[in-house]
This record gives C-alpha cells, structure tokens and sequence, in this order.
C-alpha cells in the first residue's frame, strides 16, 4: 500500500459548490491553459496514466445533494460528490440498492463510480455501472454545462452520452450529477465455496455453471495469495490451488434451491464438500470479494469468460508471488502484483505480462502502479485499437484544449 | 472543414429540392451507380425507378423519398466499397436492415444510396461457454433465437417485430420488448460490433468486455445509423428460465391496469414483462387469433415472471394480489406453454391486427417514469378527443413504455395532419411528464422537431460533436435524430 501512488500532481485544489461554480472552475483553468484533475472521493486517483503536468485539483465533494429520488419510479438523482455508502444508505431505508459493488464505498463517489466505470462481483447477474446510468450532467473542457439522457428506465432520444461519459475517467466533461435506475433489495443472499485442485478443474466447474439453471449473481475465482483477511472462511485446504465462490440472492426459498441444485453439480464434478456460507455471514464476504487486496500494482485482464481459468494458471506460473481475485463469470481478472524495482516491473509488464495476455487473445490495463514506476499510455492502456481515431476525435471536441485529466487516459 | 460540411448541407437541400425530378437525379448520380455496379456487379445494385420504389419508406410510411440506388452488400469489405464509392461522389448512404423502424429510420432523405444488410445473414458462431453469439448484421432476430433453441439460452430483446427486425437493426435503434422490464434493452446485450465508417473503414470493437478508452459500443448502440454501419455483432446470451408464470388480468377500466402497474413497480416487483392492452387492441387480435380475450374487458395486463421455480409461486400470488386490489374483474393463468406461446404471439401480433381497424396506422413510443402511466394514458385518451383521432392503446407498461397507436386512412390529408399533431401534442405531453419522446423506436426523422424540446441547446451539440467525430461529412444517414442546425453548428463551437 505504501508505494502505491495517492496523489496528483496538484497546485492547488478547489472544491465549488454547485455546477455553475464547476464549470467556472474549468473556463478560467482553460483560460489559463491549466490541466484539471477531477476528484471525488479519491480513491482511484492512482487509477491511470501518472499525469506529469501539474494542474488544478477540482473536488466534487461539495456537490452533495440528493436531488429527487423517486421511489416508486426507482430512480435518483444525486449529485456527483454523494459517496457510495451515503447512496447505499440512502437507499437501504427504502429496501432498494444500486448493485454495483464499488471498493472502498465509504470514500468513492457516486461521480467517481460512474467515471471510471465501476464493477464488482455482482457483475455476473447485475452489469455494471453502465447499465444504471439513466442520465447525468456534466461541464465539458470548455467550460459549457450539458445534461444527457433522462430519468426514465428507457430511452432513445438521440446518441447515448451517458454511456460516452461512464469510463471515460473525467477526461470529456466533469460529471456534476447522475440519475440512477436502481432495484429492490434482494430478500437473502448465500454463497457456495468450493477449494479446487487445479485449474482444469476450475474450468469444468466454472463450464458447469453455465449449464445450470441456477442463477448466480457472482462468479469469483480466487486464487491460493488471494485468500488472506477472509472474514468468514478459514485456510484453504492443502494443495489446492483456487477456490470459487458463488454468489446468490433472491427471496430464502430461491437461495436455497439454488445452493442444492449446485451443490448437487458440484458433488458429480467431483468437489466432495462444497462449502455454503449463509445469510448471517454472507454480507462480509460480498463486502470482502468487492475490496481490492492492497497489492503493489492492480492490473485488469479482460479475456473470453471460457480462457479465464487457464489464463490464471499461466499468470501464476509467470509470478508464483502474484494474488489473483477473477470475475470469473465474466472473464474478468483482477492481478495484485507484488512490490519489484521499477525497471524489474516495467520489463515484466511489456516483456512477459503483456504477451501472455495477447497470447490468451486478452485485453489488460493497469490499473495502479507505484509512484516509482514510469509507464506510458501504451504500457497502462494497451496499444491504440479499432476505435482510437474516433476517441480521439470525440476527446478533440468536447475538450479542445486537452485540460481534462490530462496525460492519464488513452488520448 | 466546417465550411466545408455547410456547404455539403446546402447541396443536399438542393438535391432535396430536385426530387421531384428523376432524370435530374439520375444525372446527378449516375456515376456512383457505375461505380457500384463496379464494385458489387450489376445484380448487387437496383437502380430503376420501378424498383426503387419498395424503399422509398420503413414502417413509417407518412413520408417518402426515393433512393438513388440500392445495394446488397455480402459483407463488410463490401459496405466498405459502398461507402468509399459514395464519399467520393458526395451521395449520402442509407443503412436497412428490415426496414421495420417506426421512425422513418431508413427514409433516404434527399435520396442517396440504400444499404440492405439483409444478405449478411450468417449467423457465424453460437459459444454457449462464452454465452455469446457471432452474427451478421442482417440476421433476423427470431433466426438468431431458433438456432438458439436447445443450447438453454437466448438472445434477450425481444421486439415485437423480431420475425423481421435484424439484429443490425436493433443494434441500430437499441430496441427494446416486452422482456426489456427485467432483461434490459439490446445494449445490454452487445459485447461488440463491427462496423464501417464515414471513411470506409471497419473497426471491430469488443467483443472482450470493457473498452480500454471510450464506450464506443454504448454510443453505436442507438445511433440509427448515423454514425457507422453495423456489419456483425457479438451479443451476449441470456439463460432461459427454468420456467414460467404468465397472467393475464382483465380489467373494466383502463386506469385501473395502469395503475395496477404502478403499484406492482412501487412495491418493488419486478416482473420480467408487463404488457399493457386496451379494448380495440384486444378486439382486434381476437379478431384476428381467437384466443379467447373477453370483447368487453377495457383493458387486460400480461403479466410474466420467469425464474427458479421456487420462487414463481409467491410472485405470482403478490401480483395477483395487486391485480385483485385494483379492481381486476379476473385473473387468469397461462395453463400449458403452447397457451403462453400463443399468448405472446397474440401480444406480439397486435400491430399487424390493427389492419383490420384501419387502412393505415402509425405507432408512436413515448416514456413516463412508470408512476406517471395513469396519468399519460388518461392524456392520450384526451388528446385523441381533441384531435378526433382514434388512437388506440399497446403499452411496454412496466417500463412506463407507451405505444399509442393512431389509426387514419393516408388518403384523407387532414385526417393525416391531425393524427400527427396529436401525436405531437402526446409527446409533449410525455415530456412534461419527466418522459422522453422514444423509448426504443429511435429519433427518426419523425420525432426530430421534438429533440428540441427534450434537450437543450448544450445537450444537442454534445450530441452533434459525436456525430461530426463519428462521420465528419455527414453522409451517413443524413436528416435524422438530430435537427438540421447541429450538424452545422457543432464543429463552429
Ligand atoms: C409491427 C412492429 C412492431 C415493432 N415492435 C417493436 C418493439 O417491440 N420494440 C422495438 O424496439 N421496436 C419495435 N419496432 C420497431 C422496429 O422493428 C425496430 O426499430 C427494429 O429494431 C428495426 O430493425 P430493422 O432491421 O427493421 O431496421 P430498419 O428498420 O431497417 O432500420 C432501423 C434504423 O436502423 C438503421 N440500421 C439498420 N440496420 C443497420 C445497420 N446494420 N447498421 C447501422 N444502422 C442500421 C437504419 O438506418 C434505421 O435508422 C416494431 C416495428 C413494427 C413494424
């Protein structure tokens, strides 16, 4: 943790108080021909290229404001500086949730979330942040405030610009605030466990749950490094190389039927004891697979759901000391790389990382690195795709002069 | 460039402006026609008046232009032809996939060349591992879901054209279905797209999820062919449930379902799909099915819910209870699955019944949020009074989706002209209501005089600094979604 980057390089750091102000706040930094970085909760400032330009910190703190939340439509509209756990809260007193698990809820921004596109274990049945945002407003590079979409649950008016602004890290437009869909709360939730030999095994468990009629709500593969602070499961049995959990929820009857049918499909595939985790200790360990480990450098691998377990098995043998927590469902991968001297980490990362994930036809990015270590777009983003052009010709016309978070995204 | 693309814009009024005059036309464009015939042969390019005809309209037929030409690619390098042949002759290009849009989607405005993606229709690749689908752009979407039978999945969106609707189409206009309650919309389904752009070049984004930059795919989702053309897709497949409930209340009023649907979505149910009906709607299908519907009901809910059986029977009985609650006369089960099928093909059919109530119709697609259902519906009726137009209700109600149909015969222009400032007047309505004007038919040319009064100045350049960074020319489906003036003022900001 200690090494991992926290900061910007910032002049100083303003905090407006409404939209009016924010965008303010970027017509006299343009005019000044001065970057911005936008803040929310910071706690993903590490996220991205390491900016070399020093520029105004803009914090959205101050946009707090829940503006209407309309809770028999299902829909709210808060301000962009409202943290997760306050929208959690919020939330909760009307047995509803937004269920899109953000690390380190107390401290992210809703803003925040929606910027760097936010997703967690319930990706698998719940999506991402994406598929919440019904409409926003937010303050372009020049200064002009703009809303887009709506507050209705479907809508096609024009070319979607939530979408456009959800993972674009702040670098088209300031996010001043966000209109969300939201769900009723699920009833229970439980998961079930199993400790797994190796990674063929993995797979036919992992190729088992498509099968089943069952519906998972999280698929995570973990392996052996990535267990430590388990809150509810002890060691994992000797030998064994990952363990799965699945994540379900639902009304009590559901849950539990969904728990036998699995442990059925398990017991044939072999896994004489899946362990199930009921409701009283589920909420800790939906809470515990959400956090990041704390690792020196996060790196996310993105690869077809059915190469995720081999790919892990090949992440391992190149670094025995890596932790690797999977969106498995998803073909998600999420690698904790131990501390390295920079030079060792940025050879590891061009040299062997990058070419085993291309040679799995994967995407990565990463996600932080330590302060020591100077990586390039290239090497945080991957190399420029199909779409760059086009990227850079939307970045060129919602931010002329290239203020937004400069340097830390693909442009 | 700016000027440029003003300059553009006025010469496309004035080929507007010629439509009356076919030789004209012909003279301005021939060339392009060569060149088309060139890259795809002769039997690939329709360029009679005599067979151009069949594509001067899509499925909204209250405005007509003919193409210059229509062509039938047979795959992206192709389209990347069409396009390249068209930029270098200054003809706009015209994406078709079914020609079922209810927009004008497809209306060649100021003529130009018609794509038809009809024959790209492999379906190239079915991963039920990866739970996803490789398919070209023309494949139909009930194709996509037969070959899908018996791999225990399906692709989710479901529009009630989905017999013809392709998937490029859906892709297109983000179009929805009764199942989008609880599945969500197509772009919750798309992992990737290949498409071609302004300049003829093809792009594969995706299909390996989350995009290391901009959310391309979130922006061509929707864009109604402006912005590129959808040559294949990747989409995302969806377990079918184990199984089904499906209901149908039947109700004296229609406020009474409406408002049954807003307090089902209040008390935090969320059906997988709950379908709104009213009298002649019903009367029609059973007309046309003979299913069975009671001819006096004023309106009758669909309701479904799908998942582990274990928990469909309590579902079931809390909205039953709801309908029981506000006023049902009669709650009645789908008994076999051959019932349910015939239950939603009758849902599904609705539009094509309306045939027998009218020489012609046309569908509009407003939003409410969903409490507002009541209170819209009760408009429409008045509006409808007002104009002395006969609409006619269909609704995706738990989305607060209405389709109000109006029924007029074209041949009488006034009657034609009421029905549309009625429907004018509706949207407006939904708007005022926290609405939207579509939920997922799209923009159009039908509803583009609305887009200023859904969103501001701001809002519309935003959205013009994506068409311009998409297709700087403008050719690519010129004269819809967004109003004339963006495509010019965009790039001056
Ligand atoms: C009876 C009936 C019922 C309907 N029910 C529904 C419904 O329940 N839900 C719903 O959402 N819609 C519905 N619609 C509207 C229509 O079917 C949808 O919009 C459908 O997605 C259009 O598909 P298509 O292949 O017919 O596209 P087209 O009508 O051919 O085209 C629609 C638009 O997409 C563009 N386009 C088409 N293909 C491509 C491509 N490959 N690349 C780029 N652009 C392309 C066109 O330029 C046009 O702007 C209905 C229509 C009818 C006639």
């Amino acid at each position: 943790m200690i090494t991992t980057r926290e900061s910007l390089p910032l002049i100083e750091t303003v905090a407006p108080a409404d939209q009016a102000a924010v965008a303010e706040v970027v017509r006299t930094a343009r005019d000044q021909e001065k970057a911005i970085y936008p803040i929310g909760g910071g706690s993903a400032l590490d996220y991205g290229v390491c900016p070399g330009v020093p520029g105004v910190g803009l914090s959205l703190k101050n946009l707090k404001r829940v503006v209407d939340h309309a809770v028999d439509d299902m829909t709210i509209t808060v301000e962009a500086g409202v943290t997760m756990a306050q929208l959690s809260e919020l939330l909760a007193a009307q047995r509803q949730r937004l269920p899109v698990d953000a690390v380190r809820p107390g401290q992210a921004t809703i803003g925040g979330v929606v910027a760097t596109g936010a997703f967690g274990p319930r990706r698998y049945a719940c999506g991402t942040i994406r598929d919440y945002v019904l409409g926003l407003r937010a303050v372009d590079g020049q200064g002009s405030a703009f809303s887009a979409g709506g507050r209705v649950v479907k809508n096609a008016a024009g070319y979607d610009l939530c979408r456009l602004l959800v993972g674009s890290l702040g670098t088209l437009a300031v996010i001043t605030q966000v209109t969300l869909m939201v769900r009723p709360q699920p009833e229970t939730s439980a998961f079930l466990v199993a400790d797994l030999l190796d990674f063929d095994q993995a797979e036919r468990l992992l190729d088992g749950l498509v099968r089943t009629k069952t519906l998972p709500v999280a698929v995570e593969l973990l392996t052996r490094r990535a267990q430590q602070g388990n809150p509810v499961l002890g060691p994992m049995v000797q030998q064994s190389a990952a363990r799965l959990f699945v994540g379900f929820e639902g009304t009590a009857g559901e849950v539990e039927w969904m728990v036998d049918r699995l442990r059925d499909q398990w017991r044939e595939l072999g896994i004489a004891a899946p362990i199930a985790v009921a409701a009283s200790d589920a909420p800790a360990l939906w809470q515990w697979l959400r956090e990041s480990d704390g690792s020196a450098a996060e790196v996310q691998i993105n690869v077809r759901p059915g190469a995720t377990a081999r790919l892990i098995e090949n992440l391992v043998e190149l670094d025995g000391a890596c932790s690797i927590r999977a969106h498995a469902g998803n073909g998600v991968i999420r690698l904790g790389l131990p501390p390295r001297e920079p030079e060792d980490f940025v050879m590891f990362l061009r040299g062997r990382l990058r070419p085993a994930v291309v040679a799995a036809r994967g995407k990565m990015v990463v996600r932080s690195y330590p302060d020591d270590v100077e990586l390039t777009a290239e090497d945080v983003w991957g190399p420029p795709g199909d779409g760059a052009a086009v990227m850079r010709a939307i970045k060129d016309r919602f931010d002329p002069d290239g203020i937004l978070n400069r340097g830390r995204f693909v442009f | 460039m700016n000027c440029q693309s003003a300059t553009e814009n006025v010469f496309c009024e004035l080929i507007a402006d010629r439509q009356e005059d076919p030789i004209e036309l012909a003279m301005l464009h021939s060339p392009v026609v060569r060149d088309l015939r060139r890259c795809l042969g002769s039997r690939n390019v329709l360029s009679a008046p005599s067979e151009l005809e069949v594509y001067d309209c899509d499925g909204f037929t209250l405005q007509r232009h003919r193409p210059d030409a229509v062509v039938f690619p047979r795959d992206a390098a192709q389209v990347a032809q069409i396009v390249k042949a068209c930029q270098r002759h200054a003809v706009s290009v015209v994406p078709r996939g079914a020609g079922t849009s209810l927009a004008g989607g497809c209306l060649p405005v100021g003529g130009g060349v018609v794509v038809m993606l009809t024959r790209m229709n492999r379906i190239v690749e079915i991963q039920v591992r990866d739970r996803m689908a490789v398919v070209e752009a023309g494949v139909a979407n009930i194709r996509l879901n037969r070959a899908l039978a018996g791999t225990g999945y399906h692709f989710a969106p479901d529009p009630s054209s989905q017999g013809a609707s392709t998937i490029g189409g859906n892709v297109a206009t983000n179009a929805g279905g009764p199942h989008t309650l609880k599945y969500g919309v197509t772009v919750n389904h798309v992992l990737g797209l290949e498409a071609v752009l302004g300049d003829g070049s093809i792009v594969q984004l995706g299909p390996v999820e989350d995009p290391a930059g901009l959310d391309l795919i979130g922006v061509l989702v929707g864009g109604e062919g402006t912005l590129a053309i959808v040559t294949k897709a990747w989409v995302r497949l969806t377990p079918d449930p184990q199984d089904y409930r499906t209901l149908r209340a039947v109700f004296n009023t229609l406020d009474d379902a409406t408002r049954t649907v807003s307090r089902i979505i209040a008390a935090g149910i969320i059906p997988a799909a709950m379908e709104l009906m009213d009298q002649a709607i019903i009367s029609a299908i059973e007309e046309a099915f003979h299913f069975g519907f009671p001819l006096d009901a004023g309106a009758i809910l669909i309701i479904e819910v799908d998942g582990p059986v274990a928990g469909l029977e309590r579902q079931t009985e809390q909205i039953v209870e709801f309908c029981r609650g506000s006023g049902a006369r009669e709650v009645l089960h789908a008994a076999t699955p051959e019932e349910r099928a015939l239950l939603w093909k009758c849902r599904k059919s609705a539009a094509g019944a309306l045939g027998r109530l009218s020489p012609s119709y046309f569908t509009q697609d407003g939003v409410v949020p969903r409490t507002r259902l009541p209170e819209i519906i009760r408009h429409i009726l008045a509006i409808g009074k007002k104009y002395d137009v006969r609409i006619v209700n269909v609704a995706h109600a738990g989305d607060g989706n209405v389709h109000p149909v109006m029924l007029v015969d074209e041949r009488d222009p006034q009657q034609v002209e009421r029905a549309k400032a009625a429907g004018r007047e509706l949207l407006e309505e939904c708007i005022r209501c926290g609405g939207s004007i579509t939920a997922e038919h799209g923009i159009g040319v039908e509803k583009i005089e609305l887009m200023d009064r859904l969103f501001a100045e701001e809002d519309l350049r935003a959205m013009a600094r994506v068409r311009q960074a998409f297709d700087p020319t403008g050719r690519l489906n010129p004269g819809k979604v967004l109003p004339p003036m963006y495509n010019l003022v965009a790039g001056l900001k």
